[in-house]
């Protein structure tokens, strides 16, 4: 007999089951292809490769300036994501917190930049940068990655700020908390996944992001996106590509997965008033 | 423990004048209501004396000296808020010691305070919980518990009971009264609760549309309301309009006898309980409705297109459309202020 629950659960699994291909499939064939013997090539008829060594990874550890990109994107990527919070924050405090006339308008203001193509910000934004006098490469990316990536933290941070409990503030001062205690007491608890989340958002999409890290960088600096994208051009080399793609990602999901934890042990505060 | 003065205080919200010339006393150690329906000024009046508002124009006074400049860190008050406000990520245990560490006390004295609270308001079973954890009522408790942990001269409560049920709500309520008396404090309370007003005040404020519609005890804010607001807001009550002539007011039920020298036009008021069912009574009509609530009796009485309301004890048993007979005591008649005009 087909109950529902049955059904339902046979269902559940069967979601489960294709979101897990979905996901599984294609990681698994960039971890076959980066382990592909350069001596022994994969090809057609073989449904798997003939033989497997560590030799691609040793060789582009070796043959390219990967450890300089992982450096330059895994620095940046923190930076951006914490300057991106900070900058953010004054700008979600006011859209959550305040009435002030234009508003609305200064909200829409600030999401443009999601809307841009990013090699449309990242042509121009190169030319200001050096009519500014910034020639750093690394500053230069790092300030175009806050600027790309500001608009999500504000937007996140918008709905955090405006879940902060107003009796909660006035309670803490009340009770003669001064503007630190007042933040540690009614704000940072409701904040937290909030910022959590927002840090997680601009690490990975500044890890990722290709277009300005490219325009502005290249040839000499380089960031992993860079690199991988270097294997897909004429040259275009799978398992090299391969060995690139895992390790822009591997490092994501790790990050993704702590920053989860973190946000389940950081909620007992479904801000309760009613009982 | 200190007195507090509002010294003609009122509050302007861009258009709205939520305040208008606000003037009242409450003595030390007095427990005080402001009641009135949402939207009359009382919750902004609260807000003012906890230092959350500055006034528009005004004073407050805490014995004699002028705070109305001074912020609510630093002012002898704690408010119990409607939604108790609790620091959802903080157990109970470290809710009620959160105003001693930010005063800076002595560790052993906010241990101390803190173990007496819970101790006195049943909490210390749930010293380690979270507040989410906890029932409507308890996380009330903690509420209290937090404000008078840093022993405060003044407590302000912002209609601390409305989300609890019925039952509770006595309960809690005569707690509140009973720990007054007991800790002392002078308490400001605000409701829109008639019933939770008279019960816990000694001094009523009743205010509406920013301004103080009558004030006094329980027993005279009730039973000699000024205003046909104070009579209607205040519990039930029956009004006549017409003349006053030889010490009583005509009316289709009879003369309704007052203490008041002739008039042309005013509106008298008396409550539905001051009714006495007698068979001399000077007054009569038709019983049209009845409602036993058990310990009393409604009864809605007619006579020439006019109904009244008159309660009596529960134990009487009339049926409808039964004629009856009744008086009303001349001292329980009142001449309401806005009666000519209304």
């Amino acid at each position: 007999m087909w109950t529902l629950p049955r059904l339902q659960t046979l269902l559940a699994s069967l979601l489960t089951a294709v979101f897990l291909l979905w996901l599984i499939v294609p990681f698994a064939m960039a971890l076959l292809w980066s382990l592909v013997d350069p001596g022994t090539p994969w090809s057609y008829p073989d449904i798997l490769p003939p033989a497997l060594s560590f030799e691609r990874w040793t060789l582009m550890w070796e043959t390219t300036t990967l450890s300089t990109a992982m450096f330059n994107s895994y620095t940046l990527a923190p930076v951006a994501a914490v300057t991106a919070i900070v900058l953010a924050a004054p700008t979600a405090y006011a859209f959550a917190r305040i009435d002030f006339p234009g508003k609305a308008a200064a909200q829409i203001v600030t999401l443009t930049p999601l809307v841009l193509p990013g090699f449309v910000t990242a042509v121009f934004f190169a030319s200001i940068l050096v009519s500014f006098g910034v020639y750093s490469r690394y500053g230069a990316i790092l300030l175009g990655h806050v600027v790309l990536f500001i608009p999500y933290a504000v937007r996140i941070l918008t709905v955090s700020f405006a879940q902060v409990n107003q009796e909660v503030i006035n309670a803490a001062r009340d009770l003669g908390a001064s503007g630190w205690g007042v933040f540690r007491a009614a704000f940072w608890p409701v904040l937290k996944p909030g910022v959590l989340a927002s840090f997680l958002i601009v690490f990975i999409l500044s890890i990722e992001e290709f277009a300005l890290a490219f325009i502005v960088g290249s040839p000499s600096f380089t960031t992993i996106p860079t690199i991988l994208f270097s294997y897909l051009g004429y040259d275009f080399i799978r398992p090299n590509a391969a060995v690139v793609a895992l390790i822009l990602v591997v490092p994501n999901v790790l990050l993704m997965l702590v920053l989860e934890r973190l946000l389940q042990s950081a909620n007992p505060a479904n801000v309760s008033g009613k009982g | 423990m200190p007195g507090i003065d509002i010294e003609g205080v009122a509050m302007r919200f861009g258009q709205v004048d939520a305040l208008k010339d606000v003037s009242l006393r409450v003595p030390e150690g007095a427990f005080v209501t402001l009641l009135g329906p949402s939207g009359c000024g009382k919750t902004t009046l609260l807000n003012i004396i906890a230092g959350f508002l500055a006034p528009t124009r005004g004073r407050v006074l805490f014995d004699g000296q002028d705070v109305t400049g001074l912020r609510p860190e630093a002012r002898d008050t704690a408010m119990c808020f409607q939604s108790y406000a609790l620091f959802p990520h903080l157990s109970v245990q470290e809710n009620i010691a959160f105003g001693p560490r930010q005063k800076r006390l002595e560790r052993a004295e906010t241990a101390r305070r803190v173990t007496g609270l819970m101790e006195q308001l049943g909490l210390a079973p749930h010293a380690a919980k979270l507040p989410n954890a906890l029932s409507g009522g308890q996380q009330q408790r903690v509420a209290l518990a937090r404000a008078l942990a840093v022993a405060p001269g003044v407590v302000l409560f912002d209609e601390p009971l409305s989300n609890l049920d019925a039952k509770l709500r006595d309960q809690v309520r005569t707690e509140i009264r009973d720990l007054q008396r007991r800790v002392g404090f002078t308490a400001v309370y605000v409701t829109h609760d008639q019933a939770e007003a008279l019960a816990m005040s000694d001094t009523v404020f009743l205010l509406n549309g920013g301004v103080i519609e009558q004030s006094g005890g329980p027993r005279d804010i009730y039973f000699r309301p000024r205003t046909r607001f104070a009579a209607d807001f205040i519990g039930a009550a029956n009004l006549h309009d017409g003349p006053i002539s030889g010490g009583a007011m005509d009316t289709p039920f009879g003369p309704v006898p007052v203490d008041a020298p002739d008039a042309a036009h005013r509106t008298l008021c008396w409550r539905p309980e001051v009714v006495r069912l007698t068979e001399a009574g000077a007054l009569s009509g038709k019983v049209a409705h009845v409602a036993f609530q058990g310990g009393w009796l409604d009864l809605f009485v007619t006579a020439g297109g006019q109904t009244l309301r008159l309660q009596v004890s529960g134990t009487h048993d009339i049926p409808e459309g039964a004629t009856i007979r009744f008086d009303i005591p001349r001292e329980a008649v009142v001449v309401l202020k806005d009666g000519a005009n209304a």
